[in-house]
């Protein structure tokens, strides 16, 4: 959820072809019975006895069971429940506006009759922009959340919670109530505090399956494109705002030199290119090995609201760090828009929730599912010395895959700046030097003629087909090229234009 | 176009001549102001000053439905109105029921009354065409949908439809269970409940500061909230009532709900970290609330917090009367506590271990203090 500007699609190459592959079908599910005729969703989860639990923004908390195909209404009462975990049948945890909340039926009629705080210690400026997003838990009970930062399309209450912070009040996007624009750890022991900073509008937190956390946020100020950060406590993700909770930051933080902040900030570890990966990019969720979704457990689903789209990521770590690629998965009708929420069903499909709030998006919930029969898609991207390494799941023409002309790489930069978004930046062609594909012809290793630093690298894929002859169904992969895997130069910080040798290129 | 004409050199002729047959403008006026203001006629709900009552009886003085629409009065008088409906921008609620006490004169002397009193600027009505009116229209009783439809506006006076979708709590006018919501209220932090309950009390409880903000029950509960829900989430609740009851704090002085519901502030009045006149005192303790939860107790909410080692249990409901509102407070450690309320004109205040003193205070002896109820009731006179 970001605020809204006109949407400039920078990119309207013919030549992406982004799909669902026909592996994947997907259901719509039956709406639950609201009484608000609302069925917007702003958390999903399952229960361990497999229900479906799915949260409205009337507050609502409506399970499904999936064999009989009925709802219940369990709870109701909530502000805008962004999230929710299920600790049993009977228990949950929820993001709502003013808190994070333990929901409890305690008599065992199936209704909740306890809300218990588990923390309010954060604050609301009562600004509408200030979501409470997704919760989840660690392995060790510490939960974490993400505090949406207030907009410029409106100011503050009369009333707001928390110490007021001028410091933090100033710039588009703003935290004059503590931590707003933080991820938030809930810890074990009770105590409640900010974790991470600079996050902007952190629609969507969750861990991989080896327990790192991330959480995406979507463009605007300080965000040139969206993004995915690798969460590690106390850095600090580039948006200016939250710096004002920060210990030992001294001013107003959208007033600090940008190359100040920019040195400060930790990179994403997959940039969404604005127009064509992401716009609006939602919760993370890893694809498990209880999920029955193809070959690619371990890697990430991403949402997005504002294209009928589920995102896929796949990371490495180079150099001690997080990075690595986003490529369109599930994507285009049937498919609804505003993707925002999922979760693994019992039966290993995928249940996706979608919402919008007045901005790009849509309503309800869908089921996909996936066939068993092994989709053509890129399974991998990695970096090697000299360009990349694109696996496959299922061996390609090697013919096609030798073509250069099939492999029209570009690298471009988004600047780190206050102002809303940023062009693609110094946007160029990148040759392929050389090419050669694996025996089995599941593996294209591609030389480039240059490997930059702090660039990303995209390519559309063009003319492959499998073995078999079928088409692959996304094309478009983009891999956020922060290090390299030996001398990697300093970050250049990217805040103005001028220090590149660039022509931008006006789309 | 020649029928309307037609019609309209019609209603111009008989207007013209009640004028020739004797009837002056004033006298009219007259026996239609009486007809108005007679026991339980018009006024009873459009009120002397034809403002109507907010949230239920839409106005008359300068009603948009009746600026260039006399026909569409006289349907509304001989047939009645039913459903929600949008009057200058603003939405009611209550059913107009046909008015079938008065014959065709008396309905024409208070139609004209009414097109021309608190600056309304409309023509003089005749018994003539409320007669044949009473002939020509459907014997049903008109919503703003099929009134419009039969009767729209001049296109020209550029007005919006007076018709709208009313939501779920639009159409709840009596409650039977408890219904609570989180929401954005006006003169409470953005950690707020509003809660209606069983009798049409309705309340604002503060979980920013641990305690009741305000009780109304006149208007109506809180209106188009899902507009906040499902939206981005900007708009804060509005309710057509004004409390009887009303907690004092020096933080607030003298602020509208309206001026509370600002949402473009730079700055806030105050932040929540500086709330005070927290109405329990217990002696050595320091320390501010904290809220912990809320539990439902019949579907009825009891809110628990800390004030320092202490835990405070607060359950609301409606007295069994539905008169007023009963909060039932438990102290655990027990302890004596100073317990400040707010005594209004509006309200009577009595508590069941205790008298409250002129000054609101009412002390609460420790053995007390494990179970005591305060009843807030509006006086008859305000409701």
């Amino acid at each position: 959820m970001r605020h809204i500007i006109p949407l400039l699609i920078s990119f309207l190459g013919t030549t992406v072809h982004a799909s669902t592959s026909p592996s994947y079908s997907i259901t719509d599910i039956p709406a639950p019975p609201t009484k608000f005729k609302n069925i917007q969703v702003d958390g999903l989860t399952f229960l361990p006895n497999g229900k479906l639990v799915v949260c409205l923004p009337s507050g609502e908390i409506f399970f499904r069971d999936l064999q009989s195909e009925t709802w219940e209404l369990f709870a109701q009462g909530l502000h805008n429940p962004l999230g929710v975990l299920a600790l049993s049948n009977s228990e949950l945890i929820v993001t709502q506006r003013p808190e994070l909340t333990r929901v409890r039926d305690l008599d065992g009629d199936g209704k909740a009759d306890d809300f218990e705080v588990l923390t309010d210690q954060f604050g609301m400026s009562g600004n509408y922009h200030e979501f409470n997003f997704t919760p989840v838990l660690d392995q060790k009970g510490n939960y974490f959340f993400a505090l949406g930062t207030g907009s410029s399309g409106d100011g503050v209450r009369t009333i707001t919670r928390g110490v007021f912070n001028e410091r933090g009040r100033p710039g588009r996007m703003h935290s004059s109530a503590p931590y707003r624009g933080c991820i938030m750890k809930f810890t074990s022991d009770g105590k409640t505090i900010p974790y991470s900073y600079g996050h902007r509008t952190p629609n969507g937190l969750g861990f991989d399956l080896k327990g790192n956390l991330f959480v995406t946020d979507n463009q605007g100020d300080w965000v040139g494109s969206s993004k995915l950060f690798h969460v590690q406590k106390g850095r600090f993700y580039g948006h200016a705002a939250s710096l004002a909770w920060k210990e030992g930051f001294v001013g107003t933080p959208v007033d600090a030199p940008t190359e100040k902040l920019a040195k400060m900030r930790s990179r994403a570890c997959v940039v969404f290119p604005h127009g064509t990966m992401a716009n609006s990019p939602t919760e993370v969720l890893a694809i498990s090995e209880k999920a029955n979704f193809g070959p690619f457990a371990g890697q990430l689903l991403v949402g997005e609201m504002n294209q009928p789209r589920i995102v896929r990521v796949m990371l490495e770590e180079v150099d001690g760090e997080l990075q690595g690629a986003c490529v369109p998965f599930i994507d285009g009708s049937p498919l609804g828009r505003g993707c925002n929420r999922m979760a693994w069903a019992p039966d290993g499909s995928l249940f996706v929730g979608q919402t919008k709030h007045t901005w790009a998006g849509g309503q309800g919930i869908q089921q996909v599912s996936w066939n068993g029969k092994t989709p053509f898609e890129i399974q991998n991207m990695e970096l090697t010395s000299k360009g990349f390494k694109i696996t496959f799941t299922q061996p390609v023409d090697q013919a096609l895959a030798k073509k250069k002309e099939n492999w029209p790489f570009n690298r471009y930069f988004f600047e780190y700046r206050r102002a809303y978004g940023s062009p693609r930046s110094d946007e160029t062609p990148v040759e392929v030097e050389k090419i050669t594909v694996s025996p089995d012809a599941t593996e294209v290793d591609i030389e480039l003629t240059e490997l930059l630093a702090w660039h990303i690298h995209e390519v559309k894929i063009e003319n492959l087909i499998s073995k078999s002859g079928e088409e692959l169904s996304n094309n478009y992969i983009v891999y956020t090229l922060n290090r390299l895997l030996a001398n990697t130069p300093p970050d250049p910080l990217q805040v103005k234009l001028a220090q590149f040798n660039t022509s931008e290129k006006k789309k | 176009m020649p029928l309307i004409l037609c019609l309209f050199s019609v209603f111009l002729f008989f207007g013209f001549s009640s004028f020739l047959l004797g009837e002056s403008k004033e006298n009219i006026h007259l026996k239609g102001k009486a007809l108005y203001n007679g026991a339980g006629s018009c006024v009873a709900c459009h009120m002397p000053d034809g403002q109507g009552q907010p949230g239920s009886v839409p106005p008359l003085a300068n009603s948009d439905w009746i600026k260039g629409g006399t026909d569409r009065s006289i349907a509304i008088a001989l047939r009645g109105l039913a459903g929600p409906i949008r009057v200058n921008g603003k939405h009611y609620y209550s059913a107009m029921p046909p008015q079938l006490l008065f014959d065709n004169q008396k309905l024409a002397y208070i139609l004209s009354y009414v097109n021309q009193a608190w600056g309304n600027q409309e023509r003089v009505v005749t018994e003539r065409e409320v007669a044949e009116a009473r002939e020509r229209l459907p014997q049903a009783v008109y919503t703003p949908q099929s009134l419009l439809k039969k009767f729209p506006f001049d296109k020209k006076l550029n007005r919006k439809n007076g018709t709208f979708t009313p939501t779920y709590d639009d159409l709840i006018t009596e409650i039977i269970q408890p219904i609570i919501y989180r929401t954005f209220m006006p003169g409470a932090s953005p950690a707020a409940f509003a809660v209606a309950l069983p009798g049409n009390h309705y309340f604002c409880w503060d979980a920013g500061e641990c305690r009741l903000r305000y009780i109304w029950t006149k208007g109506g509960f809180i209106r188009n909230n899902q507009v906040h829900w499902a939206s981005n989430g900007k708009p804060v609740a509005q309710f057509n009532g004004t409390p009887y009851y009303r907690a004092r704090t020096t933080k607030l002085l003298g602020q509208t709900f309206d001026q509370l519901s600002k949402t473009n502030n730079k700055q806030p009045i105050y932040d929540t970290s500086q709330a005070d006149n927290f109405p329990i005192t217990i002696k050595g303790i320091e320390d501010k609330p904290s809220y912990l939860g809320y539990r439902l107790i019949n579907q009825y909410p009891q809110f628990r917090y800390s004030l320092g080692k202490y835990l405070i249990t607060e359950l609301i409901r409606t007295n069994k009367d539905l008169s007023g509102v009963q909060r039932t407070f438990s102290l655990s450690p027990p302890a004596p506590i100073k317990f400040t309320l707010t005594p209004t004109e509006e309200s009577s205040i009595s508590c069941d271990q205790g008298k409250m003193n002129p000054d609101g205070t009412l002390l609460i002896k420790a053995e007390d203090s494990a179970r005591f109820s305060i009843f807030i009731n509006p006086k008859k006179e305000s409701n």
